[in-house]
Protein backbone atom coordinates (compact mmCIF):
# COMPACT_ATOMS: atom_id res chain seq x y z
CA UNK A 1 0.00 0.00 0.00
CA UNK A 2 2.73 2.44 0.99
CA UNK A 3 4.75 1.49 -2.06
CA UNK A 4 1.73 2.22 -4.20
CA UNK A 5 1.25 5.60 -2.50
CA UNK A 6 4.94 6.34 -2.82
CA UNK A 7 4.90 5.57 -6.53
CA UNK A 8 1.91 7.83 -7.06
CA UNK A 9 3.47 10.58 -4.99
CA UNK A 10 6.76 10.39 -6.84
CA UNK A 11 4.90 10.68 -10.12
CA UNK A 12 3.17 13.70 -8.65
CA UNK A 13 6.45 15.29 -7.58
CA UNK A 14 7.83 14.76 -11.06
CA UNK A 15 4.78 16.33 -12.71
CA UNK A 16 4.73 19.21 -10.22
CA UNK A 17 1.12 18.55 -9.20
CA UNK A 18 0.18 18.27 -5.52
CA UNK A 19 -1.60 15.01 -4.70
CA UNK A 20 -3.83 13.71 -1.96
CA UNK A 21 -2.64 10.61 -0.04
CA UNK A 22 -4.68 8.36 -2.35
CA UNK A 23 -3.11 9.92 -5.43
CA UNK A 24 -5.77 12.34 -6.69
CA UNK A 25 -4.67 15.73 -7.98
CA UNK A 26 -5.26 18.01 -4.98
CA UNK A 27 -8.21 20.30 -5.71
CA UNK A 28 -9.03 21.05 -2.06
CA UNK A 29 -9.73 24.52 -0.77
CA UNK A 30 -12.35 27.22 -0.61
CA UNK A 31 -13.31 29.01 -3.79
CA UNK A 32 -15.91 31.38 -5.18
CA UNK A 33 -17.58 30.49 -8.46
CA UNK A 34 -17.95 32.93 -11.32
CA UNK A 35 -19.60 33.15 -14.69
CA UNK A 36 -21.40 29.80 -14.90
CA UNK A 37 -24.87 31.25 -15.43
CA UNK A 38 -25.04 33.26 -18.65
CA UNK A 39 -27.57 34.67 -21.09
CA UNK A 40 -28.71 33.22 -24.38
CA UNK A 41 -28.43 35.17 -27.63
CA UNK A 42 -32.11 36.12 -27.53
CA UNK A 43 -33.16 35.83 -23.90
CA UNK A 44 -36.86 35.93 -23.11
CA UNK A 45 -38.51 38.84 -21.35
CA UNK A 46 -37.80 38.05 -17.75
CA UNK A 47 -40.26 39.36 -15.19
CA UNK A 48 -38.31 38.03 -12.22
CA UNK A 49 -35.13 39.98 -12.88
CA UNK A 50 -35.12 42.37 -9.91
CA UNK A 51 -32.93 44.94 -11.59
CA UNK A 52 -34.32 48.45 -11.22
CA UNK A 53 -34.85 49.08 -14.91
CA UNK A 54 -37.06 46.05 -15.54
CA UNK A 55 -40.59 47.42 -16.10
CA UNK A 56 -42.11 43.95 -15.61
CA UNK A 57 -40.56 43.39 -12.23
CA UNK A 58 -42.68 43.76 -9.12
CA UNK A 59 -39.76 42.73 -6.94
CA UNK A 60 -38.58 46.24 -6.31
CA UNK A 61 -41.07 47.27 -3.66
CA UNK A 62 -39.83 49.88 -1.24
CA UNK A 63 -40.71 47.72 1.76
CA UNK A 64 -38.45 44.92 0.57
CA UNK A 65 -41.33 42.42 0.66
CA UNK A 66 -41.49 41.67 -3.05
CA UNK A 67 -41.78 38.00 -3.85
CA UNK A 68 -38.17 37.66 -4.87
CA UNK A 69 -35.47 39.10 -2.66
CA UNK A 70 -32.89 40.99 -4.69
CA UNK A 71 -30.03 38.89 -3.32
CA UNK A 72 -30.89 35.90 -5.47
CA UNK A 73 -28.90 35.87 -8.66
CA UNK A 74 -27.06 39.04 -7.77
CA UNK A 75 -23.52 37.68 -7.71
CA UNK A 76 -21.44 39.91 -5.48
CA UNK A 77 -17.81 40.74 -5.74
CA UNK A 78 -16.39 41.07 -2.24
CA UNK A 79 -14.44 37.82 -2.39
CA UNK A 80 -13.62 37.95 -6.06
CA UNK A 81 -9.92 38.20 -6.72
CA UNK A 82 -9.13 41.28 -8.73
CA UNK A 83 -7.13 41.12 -11.90
CA UNK A 84 -7.95 37.56 -13.01
CA UNK A 85 -7.08 36.93 -16.59
CA UNK A 86 -10.04 36.67 -18.92
CA UNK A 87 -11.60 33.19 -18.67
CA UNK A 88 -14.44 31.48 -20.53
CA UNK A 89 -17.83 32.20 -18.94
CA UNK A 90 -21.50 31.68 -19.68
CA UNK A 91 -22.81 29.81 -22.70
CA UNK A 92 -19.77 28.77 -24.77
CA UNK A 93 -21.27 26.20 -27.13
CA UNK A 94 -22.92 27.01 -29.47
CA UNK A 95 -20.58 29.97 -29.97
CA UNK A 96 -23.44 32.23 -31.09
CA UNK A 97 -25.34 31.40 -27.84
CA UNK A 98 -28.45 30.34 -29.77
CA UNK A 99 -29.50 27.33 -27.72
CA UNK A 100 -30.87 24.27 -29.54
CA UNK A 101 -34.35 24.58 -28.01
CA UNK A 102 -37.16 22.39 -29.19
CA UNK A 103 -39.40 25.21 -30.48
CA UNK A 104 -42.46 24.08 -28.53
CA UNK A 105 -40.42 23.84 -25.31
CA UNK A 106 -38.92 27.29 -25.85
CA UNK A 107 -42.43 28.69 -26.27
CA UNK A 108 -43.57 26.89 -23.10
CA UNK A 109 -40.80 28.30 -20.92
CA UNK A 110 -41.31 31.84 -22.30
CA UNK A 111 -44.94 31.55 -21.32
CA UNK A 112 -44.00 30.01 -17.96
CA UNK A 113 -41.81 33.03 -17.17
CA UNK A 114 -44.71 35.40 -17.74
CA UNK A 115 -46.61 33.64 -14.94
CA UNK A 116 -43.82 33.84 -12.38
CA UNK A 117 -44.18 37.38 -11.11
CA UNK A 118 -46.49 37.38 -9.36
CA UNK A 119 -46.57 33.58 -9.39
CA UNK A 120 -49.91 32.12 -10.43
CA UNK A 121 -49.34 29.01 -8.33
CA UNK A 122 -46.65 27.18 -6.37
CA UNK A 123 -45.15 25.62 -9.49
CA UNK A 124 -44.37 29.11 -10.81
CA UNK A 125 -42.42 30.29 -7.76
CA UNK A 126 -38.72 30.68 -8.46
CA UNK A 127 -37.05 27.61 -6.94
CA UNK A 128 -34.35 29.56 -5.10
CA UNK A 129 -37.06 31.55 -3.35
CA UNK A 130 -38.39 28.24 -1.97
CA UNK A 131 -35.01 27.37 -0.43
CA UNK A 132 -34.80 24.10 -2.32
CA UNK A 133 -31.45 22.51 -3.09
CA UNK A 134 -30.11 24.56 -6.02
CA UNK A 135 -29.07 21.90 -8.51
CA UNK A 136 -25.73 22.34 -10.23
CA UNK A 137 -26.18 25.86 -11.59
CA UNK A 138 -28.06 28.02 -9.10
CA UNK A 139 -25.71 27.63 -6.12
CA UNK A 140 -24.55 31.16 -6.84
CA UNK A 141 -21.90 32.91 -8.85
CA UNK A 142 -20.38 35.48 -6.56
CA UNK A 143 -19.77 35.66 -2.87
CA UNK A 144 -20.98 32.49 -1.19
CA UNK A 145 -17.97 30.18 -1.31
CA UNK A 146 -17.63 26.51 -2.21
CA UNK A 147 -15.32 24.23 -0.24
CA UNK A 148 -13.78 21.24 -2.02
CA UNK A 149 -12.77 18.28 0.19
CA UNK A 150 -11.13 15.06 -0.94
CA UNK A 151 -10.67 11.64 0.55
CA UNK A 152 -10.10 8.18 -0.86
CA UNK A 153 -12.88 7.44 -3.32
CA UNK A 154 -14.70 10.74 -3.44
CA UNK A 155 -14.69 14.50 -3.79
CA UNK A 156 -17.15 16.43 -1.62
CA UNK A 157 -18.21 20.00 -2.35
CA UNK A 158 -19.74 22.00 0.49
CA UNK A 159 -21.58 25.12 -0.62
CA UNK A 160 -22.04 28.10 1.62
CA UNK A 161 -25.30 28.68 -0.27
CA UNK A 162 -28.23 27.12 1.59
CA UNK A 163 -25.89 24.62 3.35
CA UNK A 164 -25.88 22.54 0.18
CA UNK A 165 -23.39 19.74 -0.34
CA UNK A 166 -22.72 17.16 -3.03
CA UNK A 167 -20.60 14.07 -3.25
CA UNK A 168 -18.83 12.86 -6.38
CA UNK A 169 -18.09 9.15 -6.16
CA UNK A 170 -14.80 8.04 -7.73
CA UNK A 171 -15.10 4.35 -6.87
CA UNK A 172 -16.56 3.24 -10.17
CA UNK A 173 -20.05 2.52 -8.85
CA UNK A 174 -22.99 2.68 -11.26
CA UNK A 175 -25.65 5.42 -11.17
CA UNK A 176 -28.68 5.05 -8.90
CA UNK A 177 -31.83 3.36 -10.16
CA UNK A 178 -33.97 5.56 -12.40
CA UNK A 179 -36.80 5.95 -9.90
CA UNK A 180 -34.57 7.84 -7.42
CA UNK A 181 -34.73 11.52 -8.35
CA UNK A 182 -32.62 14.24 -6.75
CA UNK A 183 -32.21 18.01 -6.87
CA UNK A 184 -28.43 17.58 -6.94
CA UNK A 185 -28.44 14.48 -9.13
CA UNK A 186 -26.22 11.43 -8.71
CA UNK A 187 -22.58 12.21 -9.53
CA UNK A 188 -19.93 9.74 -10.65
CA UNK A 189 -16.47 11.10 -11.41
CA UNK A 190 -12.99 10.23 -12.61
CA UNK A 191 -9.71 12.06 -12.96
CA UNK A 192 -8.12 12.53 -16.36
CA UNK A 193 -4.83 14.32 -15.77
CA UNK A 194 -5.65 17.52 -13.92
CA UNK A 195 -9.32 17.38 -14.88
CA UNK A 196 -12.08 15.91 -12.74
CA UNK A 197 -14.82 14.71 -15.09
CA UNK A 198 -18.22 14.24 -13.45
CA UNK A 199 -21.20 12.48 -14.98
CA UNK A 200 -24.50 13.32 -13.27
CA UNK A 201 -27.94 11.82 -13.82
CA UNK A 202 -31.08 11.11 -11.73
CA UNK A 203 -32.13 14.77 -11.59
CA UNK A 204 -35.69 15.62 -10.70
CA UNK A 205 -37.46 18.22 -12.85
CA UNK A 206 -37.04 20.90 -10.18
CA UNK A 207 -33.72 22.50 -10.98
CA UNK A 208 -33.03 25.49 -13.15
CA UNK A 209 -30.16 26.92 -15.16
CA UNK A 210 -30.90 30.61 -14.70
CA UNK A 211 -33.68 33.13 -14.22
CA UNK A 212 -34.33 32.89 -17.96
CA UNK A 213 -34.29 29.08 -18.02
CA UNK A 214 -36.39 28.47 -14.90
CA UNK A 215 -36.54 24.71 -15.15
CA UNK A 216 -34.70 21.79 -16.69
CA UNK A 217 -36.32 18.40 -17.15
CA UNK A 218 -35.77 15.01 -15.53
CA UNK A 219 -33.98 13.91 -18.71
CA UNK A 220 -31.10 16.23 -17.77
CA UNK A 221 -27.67 14.63 -17.97
CA UNK A 222 -24.64 16.76 -17.23
CA UNK A 223 -20.94 16.25 -17.84
CA UNK A 224 -18.81 18.63 -15.78
CA UNK A 225 -15.10 19.25 -16.22
CA UNK A 226 -13.21 20.77 -13.27
CA UNK A 227 -9.68 21.55 -14.52
CA UNK A 228 -6.99 22.68 -12.10
CA UNK A 229 -5.60 25.63 -14.08
CA UNK A 230 -3.20 26.99 -11.48
CA UNK A 231 -2.79 27.03 -7.69
CA UNK A 232 -5.72 29.43 -7.29
CA UNK A 233 -8.02 28.66 -10.22
CA UNK A 234 -10.26 25.85 -11.38
CA UNK A 235 -11.68 26.16 -14.89
CA UNK A 236 -15.19 24.73 -15.11
CA UNK A 237 -17.23 23.58 -18.09
CA UNK A 238 -20.56 21.76 -18.12
CA UNK A 239 -22.23 19.95 -21.00
CA UNK A 240 -25.99 20.17 -20.57
CA UNK A 241 -27.80 17.36 -22.32
CA UNK A 242 -31.55 17.55 -21.78
CA UNK A 243 -33.25 15.85 -24.73
CA UNK A 244 -36.78 16.67 -23.55
CA UNK A 245 -36.03 20.41 -23.90
CA UNK A 246 -33.17 20.62 -26.43
CA UNK A 247 -32.35 18.88 -29.70
CA UNK A 248 -28.62 18.81 -28.92
CA UNK A 249 -26.29 19.24 -25.92
CA UNK A 250 -24.90 22.70 -25.16
CA UNK A 251 -22.14 23.96 -22.92
CA UNK A 252 -21.69 26.58 -20.25
CA UNK A 253 -18.39 27.57 -18.61
CA UNK A 254 -17.07 29.48 -15.65
CA UNK A 255 -14.29 29.28 -13.11
CA UNK A 256 -13.57 28.94 -9.42
CA UNK A 257 -11.14 31.32 -7.69
CA UNK A 258 -9.49 30.48 -4.37
CA UNK A 259 -10.59 32.85 -1.60
CA UNK A 260 -8.11 34.63 0.69
CA UNK A 261 -6.91 32.68 3.74
CA UNK A 262 -9.06 33.02 6.83
CA UNK A 263 -12.45 32.98 5.09
CA UNK A 264 -14.83 30.52 6.76
CA UNK A 265 -18.26 29.35 5.71
CA UNK A 266 -21.04 30.59 7.99
CA UNK A 267 -24.50 29.12 8.38
CA UNK A 268 -26.85 30.00 5.50
CA UNK A 269 -30.24 29.12 6.98
CA UNK A 270 -32.78 29.75 4.21
CA UNK A 271 -36.18 28.22 4.94
CA UNK A 272 -36.14 28.93 8.67
CA UNK A 273 -38.51 31.81 9.23
CA UNK A 274 -38.94 32.52 5.52
CA UNK A 275 -42.20 34.40 4.83
CA UNK A 276 -41.86 34.26 1.04
CA UNK A 277 -44.74 31.93 0.24
CA UNK A 278 -47.04 33.55 2.81
CA UNK A 279 -46.29 36.96 1.29
CA UNK A 280 -47.04 35.69 -2.20
CA UNK A 281 -50.09 33.52 -1.57
CA UNK A 282 -51.53 34.43 1.80
CA UNK A 283 -52.12 31.96 4.60
CA UNK A 284 -53.20 28.40 3.81
CA UNK A 285 -56.76 27.91 5.13
CA UNK A 286 -55.83 25.37 7.84
CA UNK A 287 -53.32 27.81 9.34
CA UNK A 288 -55.77 30.72 9.66
CA UNK B 1 14.91 8.47 -4.23
CA UNK B 2 14.98 6.14 -1.18
CA UNK B 3 14.93 9.12 1.19
CA UNK B 4 11.97 10.56 -0.65
CA UNK B 5 10.12 7.25 -0.40
CA UNK B 6 10.87 7.08 3.32
CA UNK B 7 9.60 10.63 3.81
CA UNK B 8 6.42 9.80 1.93
CA UNK B 9 5.82 6.68 4.05
CA UNK B 10 6.27 8.82 7.18
CA UNK B 11 3.76 11.34 5.85
CA UNK B 12 1.23 8.62 5.12
CA UNK B 13 1.72 7.12 8.59
CA UNK B 14 1.33 10.56 10.16
CA UNK B 15 -1.92 11.08 8.29
CA UNK B 16 -3.28 7.79 9.65
CA UNK B 17 -2.15 8.62 13.22
CA UNK B 18 -4.11 11.87 13.35
CA UNK B 19 -7.12 9.88 14.45
CA UNK B 20 -9.36 7.01 13.59
CA UNK B 21 -10.92 6.98 10.15
CA UNK B 22 -14.53 8.01 10.75
CA UNK B 23 -15.24 8.54 7.04
CA UNK B 24 -18.50 7.03 5.96
CA UNK B 25 -22.25 6.97 6.48
CA UNK B 26 -23.61 6.48 10.03
CA UNK B 27 -26.97 6.29 11.71
CA UNK B 28 -28.37 6.01 15.22
CA UNK B 29 -30.81 3.14 15.69
CA UNK B 30 -32.90 4.32 18.60
CA UNK B 31 -35.91 6.51 19.39
CA UNK B 32 -34.06 9.54 20.78
CA UNK B 33 -35.39 11.75 17.98
CA UNK B 34 -38.91 11.24 19.37
CA UNK B 35 -37.97 11.43 23.04
CA UNK B 36 -34.54 11.42 24.72
CA UNK B 37 -36.00 9.85 27.84
CA UNK B 38 -37.66 6.52 28.58
CA UNK B 39 -41.07 6.47 26.91
CA UNK B 40 -43.97 4.18 26.05
CA UNK B 41 -45.19 3.82 22.48
CA UNK B 42 -47.94 6.08 21.10
CA UNK B 43 -49.50 6.43 17.68
CA UNK B 44 -46.58 7.33 15.43
CA UNK B 45 -44.05 7.23 18.27
CA UNK B 46 -41.96 4.08 18.65
CA UNK B 47 -41.32 3.12 22.29
CA UNK B 48 -37.81 3.39 23.60
CA UNK B 49 -35.35 3.37 26.41
CA UNK B 50 -33.83 6.77 27.02
CA UNK B 51 -30.34 7.93 26.12
CA UNK B 52 -29.98 10.41 29.01
CA UNK B 53 -27.54 9.33 31.70
CA UNK B 54 -29.74 8.76 34.79
CA UNK B 55 -32.85 9.47 32.61
CA UNK B 56 -33.58 12.83 34.31
CA UNK B 57 -32.94 16.19 32.63
CA UNK B 58 -32.08 18.82 35.29
CA UNK B 59 -34.47 21.60 34.24
CA UNK B 60 -34.90 24.73 36.30
CA UNK B 61 -38.52 24.92 37.53
CA UNK B 62 -39.64 27.48 34.89
CA UNK B 63 -37.98 25.39 32.18
CA UNK B 64 -39.68 22.17 33.33
CA UNK B 65 -43.01 23.99 32.87
CA UNK B 66 -41.95 25.21 29.43
CA UNK B 67 -40.97 21.67 28.42
CA UNK B 68 -44.50 20.52 29.33
CA UNK B 69 -46.00 23.27 27.15
CA UNK B 70 -43.73 22.24 24.30
CA UNK B 71 -44.84 18.62 24.69
CA UNK B 72 -48.48 19.63 24.55
CA UNK B 73 -48.02 21.62 21.32
CA UNK B 74 -45.44 19.32 19.72
CA UNK B 75 -47.55 18.35 16.70
CA UNK B 76 -47.28 21.88 15.29
CA UNK B 77 -44.43 23.36 17.33
CA UNK B 78 -41.65 20.80 16.85
CA UNK B 79 -39.12 22.87 14.88
CA UNK B 80 -37.70 19.89 12.98
CA UNK B 81 -40.54 17.41 12.45
CA UNK B 82 -43.44 19.87 12.11
CA UNK B 83 -41.61 22.80 10.52
CA UNK B 84 -38.64 21.24 8.74
CA UNK B 85 -36.13 23.63 10.31
CA UNK B 86 -32.49 22.68 10.75
CA UNK B 87 -32.42 20.12 13.56
CA UNK B 88 -29.58 21.56 15.67
CA UNK B 89 -26.95 19.63 17.61
CA UNK B 90 -27.05 16.97 18.98
CA UNK B 91 -30.49 16.18 17.44
CA UNK B 92 -29.06 16.02 13.90
CA UNK B 93 -27.01 13.01 14.96
CA UNK B 94 -29.97 10.85 15.99
CA UNK B 95 -32.67 11.95 13.58
CA UNK B 96 -33.98 8.77 11.92
CA UNK B 97 -31.95 9.50 8.78
CA UNK B 98 -28.33 8.68 7.94
CA UNK B 99 -25.51 11.20 8.02
CA UNK B 100 -22.04 11.21 6.53
CA UNK B 101 -18.71 12.10 8.09
CA UNK B 102 -16.20 13.54 5.63
CA UNK B 103 -12.86 13.51 7.41
CA UNK B 104 -9.83 15.45 6.21
CA UNK B 105 -6.85 16.59 8.30
CA UNK B 106 -7.86 20.27 8.43
CA UNK B 107 -11.63 20.00 8.34
CA UNK B 108 -14.22 17.41 9.27
CA UNK B 109 -17.56 17.95 7.57
CA UNK B 110 -20.86 16.33 8.48
CA UNK B 111 -23.65 16.00 5.94
CA UNK B 112 -27.11 15.03 7.16
CA UNK B 113 -29.79 13.57 4.92
CA UNK B 114 -32.53 15.38 6.89
CA UNK B 115 -33.05 18.86 5.40
CA UNK B 116 -29.58 18.68 3.78
CA UNK B 117 -28.11 20.04 7.00
CA UNK B 118 -24.32 20.35 7.13
CA UNK B 119 -21.65 21.18 9.67
CA UNK B 120 -18.11 22.35 9.03
CA UNK B 121 -15.76 21.39 11.87
CA UNK B 122 -12.35 23.09 11.62
CA UNK B 123 -9.59 20.91 13.14
CA UNK B 124 -6.93 23.63 13.16
CA UNK B 125 -7.23 24.66 16.80
CA UNK B 126 -9.07 27.86 15.93
CA UNK B 127 -11.45 29.30 18.56
CA UNK B 128 -15.18 29.95 18.19
CA UNK B 129 -15.54 33.32 16.46
CA UNK B 130 -16.94 36.24 18.43
CA UNK B 131 -19.86 38.42 17.52
CA UNK B 132 -21.79 36.17 15.15
CA UNK B 133 -25.54 35.76 15.36
CA UNK B 134 -26.65 32.47 16.93
CA UNK B 135 -26.89 29.61 14.44
CA UNK B 136 -29.33 26.69 14.12
CA UNK B 137 -26.44 24.20 13.98
CA UNK B 138 -24.13 26.25 16.21
CA UNK B 139 -20.42 26.78 15.57
CA UNK B 140 -18.29 23.63 15.77
CA UNK B 141 -14.56 23.32 16.50
CA UNK B 142 -12.92 19.89 16.63
CA UNK B 143 -9.83 18.15 17.96
CA UNK B 144 -8.57 14.60 18.38
CA UNK B 145 -8.26 13.10 21.86
CA UNK B 146 -6.49 9.87 20.97
CA UNK B 147 -8.97 7.97 18.82
CA UNK B 148 -11.86 10.21 19.85
CA UNK B 149 -13.13 13.10 17.76
CA UNK B 150 -14.11 15.83 20.23
CA UNK B 151 -16.30 18.64 18.93
CA UNK B 152 -17.05 21.75 20.94
CA UNK B 153 -20.26 23.40 19.74
CA UNK B 154 -21.54 26.82 20.84
CA UNK B 155 -23.04 29.98 19.33
CA UNK B 156 -26.51 28.44 19.03
CA UNK B 157 -29.81 30.25 18.63
CA UNK B 158 -32.68 29.30 20.97
CA UNK B 159 -34.94 27.82 18.26
CA UNK B 160 -34.19 24.09 18.13
CA UNK B 161 -35.40 21.21 20.29
CA UNK B 162 -33.43 18.15 21.39
CA UNK B 163 -36.27 15.82 20.41
CA UNK B 164 -39.93 15.59 19.43
CA UNK B 165 -41.03 15.64 23.09
CA UNK B 166 -40.25 19.32 23.57
CA UNK B 167 -36.88 19.12 25.33
CA UNK B 168 -35.30 22.50 24.63
CA UNK B 169 -32.48 24.93 25.36
CA UNK B 170 -31.58 28.62 25.18
CA UNK B 171 -28.96 30.51 23.19
CA UNK B 172 -26.52 29.74 26.03
CA UNK B 173 -26.39 26.09 24.96
CA UNK B 174 -22.94 24.56 24.89
CA UNK B 175 -22.49 20.99 23.64
CA UNK B 176 -19.34 18.87 23.76
CA UNK B 177 -19.59 15.82 21.53
CA UNK B 178 -17.30 12.80 21.66
CA UNK B 179 -17.20 10.33 18.75
CA UNK B 180 -15.22 7.30 19.97
CA UNK B 181 -14.79 4.39 17.55
CA UNK B 182 -15.46 0.98 19.13
CA UNK B 183 -14.48 -0.90 15.97
CA UNK B 184 -14.51 -0.05 12.27
CA UNK B 185 -18.33 -0.09 12.12
CA UNK B 186 -19.42 1.32 15.49
CA UNK B 187 -18.97 4.62 17.29
CA UNK B 188 -19.92 5.52 20.84
CA UNK B 189 -21.48 8.97 20.62
CA UNK B 190 -21.63 11.09 23.75
CA UNK B 191 -22.85 14.66 24.11
CA UNK B 192 -22.50 16.74 27.26
CA UNK B 193 -25.09 19.49 27.36
CA UNK B 194 -24.89 22.63 29.44
CA UNK B 195 -27.07 25.71 29.42
CA UNK B 196 -27.02 27.86 32.55
CA UNK B 197 -30.29 29.58 31.56
CA UNK B 198 -32.26 26.31 31.38
CA UNK B 199 -30.53 23.54 33.35
CA UNK B 200 -29.27 23.43 36.94
CA UNK B 201 -26.23 21.38 35.91
CA UNK B 202 -24.70 19.76 32.82
CA UNK B 203 -26.18 16.45 31.66
CA UNK B 204 -25.16 13.82 29.20
CA UNK B 205 -26.56 11.56 26.50
CA UNK B 206 -24.82 8.59 24.92
CA UNK B 207 -25.67 6.03 22.25
CA UNK B 208 -24.01 3.82 19.68
CA UNK B 209 -23.84 4.91 16.04
CA UNK B 210 -23.82 2.25 13.34
CA UNK B 211 -21.93 2.40 10.06
CA UNK B 212 -24.06 1.77 6.98
CA UNK B 213 -21.87 -0.97 5.53
CA UNK B 214 -23.78 -1.43 2.27
CA UNK B 215 -21.10 -0.57 -0.35
CA UNK B 216 -23.69 1.15 -2.55
CA UNK B 217 -24.88 3.45 0.24
CA UNK B 218 -24.92 7.16 -0.53
CA UNK B 219 -26.85 9.99 1.09
CA UNK B 220 -30.06 10.78 -0.76
CA UNK B 221 -32.24 13.84 -0.20
CA UNK B 222 -34.98 14.32 2.38
CA UNK B 223 -36.14 17.78 1.31
CA UNK B 224 -38.50 18.39 4.19
CA UNK B 225 -39.07 22.08 3.39
CA UNK B 226 -40.00 21.35 -0.22
CA UNK B 227 -42.43 18.56 0.72
CA UNK B 228 -44.07 20.75 3.37
CA UNK B 229 -44.51 23.60 0.88
CA UNK B 230 -46.01 21.22 -1.67
CA UNK B 231 -48.54 20.14 0.94
CA UNK B 232 -49.39 23.53 2.45
CA UNK B 233 -49.47 25.56 -0.75
CA UNK B 234 -50.78 23.05 -3.28
CA UNK B 235 -54.06 24.99 -3.60
CA UNK B 236 -52.38 28.43 -3.63
CA UNK B 237 -53.05 31.25 -4.20
CA UNK B 238 -55.48 31.68 -1.32
CA UNK B 239 -58.07 34.45 -1.12
CA UNK B 240 -57.14 36.79 1.70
Amino acid sequence: MFKFLAALSIAAVVSGQARTPDGQPDIQGMYTRNGVVGLEAKPPTNPIDPSGNNPLSVSNRGDGLGPYPGIFGQGGSVLRTAGRQQRRTGIVDPADKNLPWRPEEDAKRRDFLLHMNPPVDLRHVELNARCTLPGLFQGEDGNNPYQFLQRAGSVVILYDYNHTSRIIHLDGRPHLGKDIRLFMGDSIGRWEGNTLIVDTTNFNDRTSYSREIPYLSDSLHTTERFTIADANTIDYEVTIDDPKLFTAPWKTAGYFTRVPKGVESLEFACAEGSQTLLNIFGKPPEAR
Amino acid sequence: MKDLQFAIVLCAAGFAARGQDLNGIWQALNTAAWDLQDHTGQLGVPPGQGVVEGNEIPYMPWAAAKKKENFASRKTADPAEANCYLPGVPRATYMPYPFEIVQTPKLVAMRYEFAHATRNIPMDGSPHPDGLPGAWMGDSRGRWDGKTLVVDVSNFNDQTWFDGAGNFHSDMLHVVERYTPIDSSHITYEATIEDPKVFTKPWKISMPLYRIVDPKATLLEYECVFYLQEEKFKAAPFRK
